[in-house]
C-alpha cells in the first residue's frame, strides 16, 4: 500500500491524494493526524528484529509498515484536541510527539518526506540556516540580518527573509527534477543543490525575480510545498517515483 | 577565544571554565542570567557569517570564537524573568539574544559543543534506538503500545519489564509491577514505553570528539540515576576500560549523530552484549567526574581549544 500521511484540513495534500490515486497507486490510504490519535490502536517495536508499527484506526484499517510501497508524509504536528484540558495534557503532547518521530521513522524509502529529529515531515530549518544553505548550494541571496534588538517575537511568527507582501514565487523539487517557475538552468542547479545538501527529496524553494533584469534571489524554504504550485507534471513524477517499491504487498 | 554560555555557577559550566583557567586559554562566560546588558548582531552574506557580540562591558567579533560550550537554560526559568508577562520587553528582548546567539551557533565555523538540531535526536528514545542500531549496538526489546493486552503478553515473554517515557519528559525507569498491571487500563489515553530488562553492568561512557571515558556504575536500581531513590543505596562509580573496537564504535556513534560532546549510556552483559539505550546530547558530566576523577571537563576544554 501507499499512504498520504497528512492534515484533513490540507489541502495540497488532498488535491495530491486524489491526483496520484488516479493515477494508478492502489491502494493508497489516506491517514490525517486526527485518525492516529482518536481511537487509534498502537503496537510500535524497536529490537533484534529492527522497528516496526502496527497502527489500527477506529475505521478499521490497518497500517503495518512492512506492507508500506511509499509514502508522501505531512505531518507537522500530532493533533491532541480531544485530551485538551486534562491534567498530563503536556506531557501526553510530547510523548505523542515522540511516539510519532520514532513511527515515521520506520517507514520505508520512497517517503516525501521522511521524519528528521528537526520535524515530522523534514528538518524545518530557521531561515538563517536556510539563507547560509542557499549560499552553499549557488543560490543568490540577499544579505541576511537578525539581531537582539529585532523587533519580532519568533514564538508567534515566523522570521522572513523577504517583507511581508513581497511577491515570490515556489520552485518544488522533487530529487533531480524541478517544477513550478520556468528556471534558468544554473538557478535550477543551485535549487537542486540546496535539496541535496539539505537531504530533503522534496523541497519548495522560495524565489524573488526582479521583472527588470530577471534576476533570481533565494527567499526561503519549506519541506512542505503546496504540491499544487508544481501541477500535475510534479503528480506525474511523484507517482514515477512512488511506484518503484510497488512490490510490497498485505495480502 | 572560547566562549562559555550557560550559569557559570552550574557544576559542568564551573569544571569547563576552570579547566580553561589551568590550560591558560583565552575565554570568555555568557552568563545568561545577565543577559540585560548584552547585545548580539548576525549577518549572514553569502554564505559567510559575521556579527558582534556585546557582553561583560567588551565588544567581541563572532569570528573570534573558535570554540563555543553552551549550557543554556530554557531563558522563561531565569530569576529574572519568571514573573515577567508574556508580552514584556524584557523577555522579548531574551528570547531574540538567544535566538541569535543560537542561530549563529548553528552554521558558525566554530567547534560548538553542542550544536542544538543535532541534539534532537533525543526527544525521542525509540527514534533514537533506531539511529544507535545502525552503530552496531544491541537495543533492548521495546514496545509501546496503548493496548494492555499487547503489554501483557510482551511481560509474560520476557519476564521482567520495566517502562519509561518516550520523550525526554519524566524520564525516570521503573520496573513494570504486579500493582502497575492493576492500572494498566490507563495506558488506553496515551501509548506508553516498555522494554525488556536487561542484566548486566551499566556504563556510561562521555565521548568528547576522539578520546573516551568509560564509567562502570554498580547498583541494585533499575535506574541509577535515583539509585537511592529506588534502593537505598547510593550508585557505586568507578573508571572503566573499554575495548578498543566498543570504544571506536562510541566516538562514530555520537560523531553520526552530530554531537562532539555526547554521554551514552550502556549495558555490557554477561555474555558481554553490548546495549546502548540512549545518548544525551548535553550530558551532566560533573557527577562521574567528580566520582571518579576522570578528566572529563579538561578534554571538552581541550576540544574547545582545537586539540
Amino acid at each position: 500500500m501507499w499512504l498520504m500521511i497528512c492534515s484533513a484540513h490540507d489541502a495540497s495534500a488532498l488535491w495530491a491524494f486524489h491526483g496520484l490515486r488516479a493515477r494508478g497507486l492502489h491502494p493508497f490510504e489516506l491517514v490525517t493526524d486526527e485518525m492516529l490519535t482518536t481511537r487509534a490502536r498502537w503496537e510500535h517495536t524497536v529490537g533484534v528484529d529492527g522497528a516496526n508499527f502496527n497502527v489500527t484506526l477506529a475505521d478499521g484499517r490497518i497500517i503495518d509498515n512492512r506492507y508500506v510501497n511509499g509514502v508522501v508524509n505531512r505531518l507537522t504536528h500530532v493533533p491532541l484536541q480531544h485530551l485538551a484540558g486534562t491534567p498530563d495534557f503536556e506531557y501526553a503532547q510530547q510523548e505523542y510527539t515522540a511516539l510519532f518521530m520514532s513511527w515515521l521513522k520506520t517507514l520505508p524509502a520512497p517517503i516525501f518526506n521522511g521524519v528528521h529529529s528537526q520535524g515530522l515531515s523534514g528538518a524545518w530549518r530557521h531561515v538563517s540556516e536556510w539563507v547560509w544553505m542557499a549560499a552553499q548550494s549557488g543560490l543568490p541571496t540577499a544579505t541576511y540580518s537578525q539581531s537582539s534588538h529585532d523587533n519580532i517575537d519568533e514564538t508567534k511568527h515566523l522570521r522572513r527573509i523577504v517583507p511581508d507582501g513581497t511577491p515570490t514565487t515556489m520552485a518544488i523539487v522533487l530529487g533531480d527534477y524541478v517544477f513550478g517557475p520556468t528556471l534558468p538552468p544554473h538557478i535550477a542547479d543551485a535549487c537542486k543543490a540546496l535539496a541535496r545538501l539539505a537531504r530533503t527529496r522534496l523541497l519548495g524553494i522560495e524565489l524573488t525575480v526582479s521583472q527588470s533584469h530577471r534576476l533570481w534571489t533565494f527567499a526561503g524554504a519549506t519541506p512542505m510545498p503546496d504540491l499544487r504550485l508544481g501541477g500535475e507534471s510534479l503528480l506525474n513524477e511523484l507517482a514515477r517515483q512512488l511506484y518503484v517499491n510497488r512490490r510490497r504487498s498485505n495480502s | 577565544m572560547i566562549l562559555l554560555c550557560g550559569i557559570p555557577t552550574e557544576t559542568p559550566m564551573a569544571l569547563v571554565s576552570d579547566a580553561l583557567t589551568s590550560n591558560g586559554r583565552r575565554y570568555v562566560v555568557l552568563n545568561q542570567r545577565k543577559f540585560a546588558s548584552m547585545k548580539m548582531s548576525l549577518d549572514i552574506n553569502g554564505g559567510k557569517t559575521t556579527g558582534r557580540l556585546q557582553l561583560n562591558g567588551d565588544s567581541y567579533s563572532v569570528d573570534e570564537f573558535t570554540g563555543v560550550f553552551t549550557r543554556l537554560m530554557d531563558y522563561h526559568h531565569l530569576p529574572e524573568l519568571k514573573d515577567a508577562p508574556a508580552d514584556s520587553p524584557e523577555l522579548k528582548f531574551c528570547s531574540n539574544l538567544f535566538e541569535t546567539l543560537t542561530r549563529w551557533a548553528e552554521i558558525s565555523p566554530a567547534r560548538v559543543v553542542n550544536r542544538v538540531a543535532p541534539m534532537g535526536s533525543n526527544f525521542s528514545k525509540p527514534y533514537q534506538a533506531q539511529l544507535i542500531k545502525r552503530f552496531g549496538f544491541e537495543v533492548p526489546e521495546t514496545l509501546i503500545t496503548n493496548d494492555p493486552e499487547l503489554v501483557r503478553a510482551f511481560r509474560a515473554r520476557h519476564g521482567r519489564v520495566i517502562y519509561k517515557s518516550i520523550s525526554g519528559v519524566r524520564s525516570i525507569v521503573q520496573t513494570l509491577t504486579d500493582d502497575d498491571m492493576s492500572r494498566i487500563d490507563n495506558i488506553r489515553w496515551c501509548p506508553t514505553q516498555f522494554q525488556a530488562f536487561v542484566e548486566g553492568t551499566n556504563v556510561r561512557v562521555h565521548t568528547v570528539g576522539e578520546k573516551v571515558f568509560a564509567t562502570a556504575i554498580s547498583t541494585d536500581a533499575t535506574d541509577y540515576r535515583y539509585a537511592h531513590r529506588q534502593s537505598g543505596d547510593h550508585a557505586e562509580l568507578r573508571p572503566a576500560e573499554l575495548a578498543d573496537d566498543l570504544a571506536e564504535m562510541c566516538v562514530k556513534l555520537s560523531a553520526g549523530l552530530g554531537l562532539a560532546f555526547a554521554g551514552i549510556d550502556l549495558k555490557i552483559t554477561p555474555e558481554n552484549y553490548v546495549y546502548c539505550f540512549e545518548v544525551n546530547p548535553s550530558p551532566a558530566f560533573s557527577y562521574y567526574e567528580s566520582q571518579t576523577g576522570q578528566p572529563i571537563s579538561r578534554a571538552v576544554a581541550d576540544y574547545l581549544s582545537g586539540n
